[in-house]
């Protein structure tokens, strides 16, 4: 192993998830396309290697959650029926994509990534009591949490399961083809489709994740796609950066590094649709 | 509308520990492989017991990767403890996904090779 990529590759995921974590987004976003972009990897290793520091960054981080409650453990698994099969599918067509249109989707979800972090994101306004859902009645997935300001628990419901699972298959599906945990299609779906609390729509997806990037990753790491000389650095990097990062959270005042995060969606996004196009903008390192 | 808080169940903290550990010993690994590589002399780096440092990146990224499954097994587990047919069955198709992934990688590799 070289020293010197080792110590980049750390550097970058360190960075990517510290940053990532402040605003409770996993890094694989920005991983992927500095690998791809500056660190002249094949993107589909830059992908190998971000997938699996997305499943570190989600085990990582879900103990506190789970033991807050603010998982909501039998919503994740109804949905994560419909991430997988997402993944699986992202897995398929992987195959056959070409490397060209995986930069331009690239880009169009990190200019997606940058708007939707422009809009803050609330409380969804729920007409209380919410009607009960005919699925989530089913499956028992209402559930409550406890609220810190008003320090007593408070019950949700669960609303349109159906969208939110299609919502669901289509984030697993971004998720597997560039690696990423794709939070630009799963906070819709928690916020507009599910209408959840926010806390427990964080963690919940954060759980998720998990499990959605082991179906891609799985097949990834059979396949030979990753890399154990990058996605080793990579995940280390990634883990201490989470841990950082979700320190941080707590104590920082978010509105500079939100524009600094727009800039940087918005710049990368740039970068990685001239690569689509075939403009080589970058010099070499 | 309110109900006292509840203390996390215990499916809940075995998740929650399993993550956890599960974490702390990937990356241990994944560490150790990479510090082995780092530190040898030749493009391989040191060996311990005939394994490469670069073997021990891949079992602590198998690792990483098999968290997460192991995380649906236990709730499987406890699905079925609880006779909650329903989503046992639902934790069961997700586990089979998974599996199906790990089966559609070798059937990609053997087709690049063959």
């Amino acid at each position: 192993m070289n020293s010197g990529l080792v110590a980049w590759l750390f550097t970058v995921s360190f960075g990517a998830s510290a940053l990532g974590g402040m605003l409770g987004m996993a890094g694989g976003i920005f991983i992927v396309p500095i690998l791809a972009l500056f660190g002249h990897l094949s993107i589909r290793t830059a992908i190998g290697a971000s997938i699996v520091s997305v499943i570190a960054c989600s085990c990582g981080s879900a103990a506190p959650l789970l033991r807050a409650r603010l998982t909501n453990i039998r919503l994740a698994i109804v949905l994560e029926t419909a991430t997988t099969i997402g993944a699986l599918s992202g897995v398929l067509v992987s195959n056959v994509i070409p490397t060209s249109y995986l930069f331009f989707l690239f880009a169009v979800v990190l200019w997606l990534s940058a708007q939707q972090m422009a809009a803050r994101r609330g409380d969804p306004a729920v007409a209380s009591p919410a009607p009960a859902g005919r699925w989530a009645a089913a499956l028992r997935v209402d559930s409550s949490y406890p609220d810190r300001a008003m320090g007593h628990d408070l019950p949700y419901r669960v609303q349109r399961l159906p969208l939110g699972m299609l919502l669901m298959y289509g984030a697993g599906f971004i998720s597997a083809l560039l690696g990423i945990g794709s939070g630009v299609l799963k906070i819709p779906a928690m916020d507009t489709a599910l209408r959840l609390p926010i806390k427990v729509s964080s963690a919940t997806s954060n759980f998720m994740i998990g499990v959605t990037a082991a179906a891609s990753a799985g097949a990834y790491f059979m396949r030979g796609d990753i890399v154990p000389a990058v996605a080793g650095p990579v995940a280390l990097g990634s883990v201490a950066g989470a841990v950082v990062g979700a320190r941080i959270l707590m104590r920082l005042s978010n509105e500079g590094l939100r524009i600094l995060f727009i800039v940087v969606l918005v710049v990368l996004g740039a970068q990685m649709f001239l690569q689509a196009l075939g403009v080589q903008s970058l010099r070499p390192l | 509308m309110t109900r006292a808080p509840r203390t996390p169940t215990a499916l809940d903290s075995l998740l929650a520990g399993t993550l956890h550990y599960g974490t702390v010993m990937a990356s241990a690994i994944i560490g150790l492989g990479v510090a082995m590589g780092l530190t040898g002399s030749g493009s391989g780096g040191r060996q311990l017991a005939n394994l490469r440092a670069e073997d021990i990146v891949t079992a602590g990224i198998a690792l990483f990767i098999l968290l997460p499954v192991l995380r649906v097994v236990l709730m499987l587990i406890s699905f079925l403890r609880e006779r909650d047919y329903l989503l046992s069955v639902i934790a069961g198709v997700v586990l089979t996904i998974i599996l199906l992934g790990f089966a559609v990688g070798s059937r990609m590799a053997s087709a690049i090779a063959g």
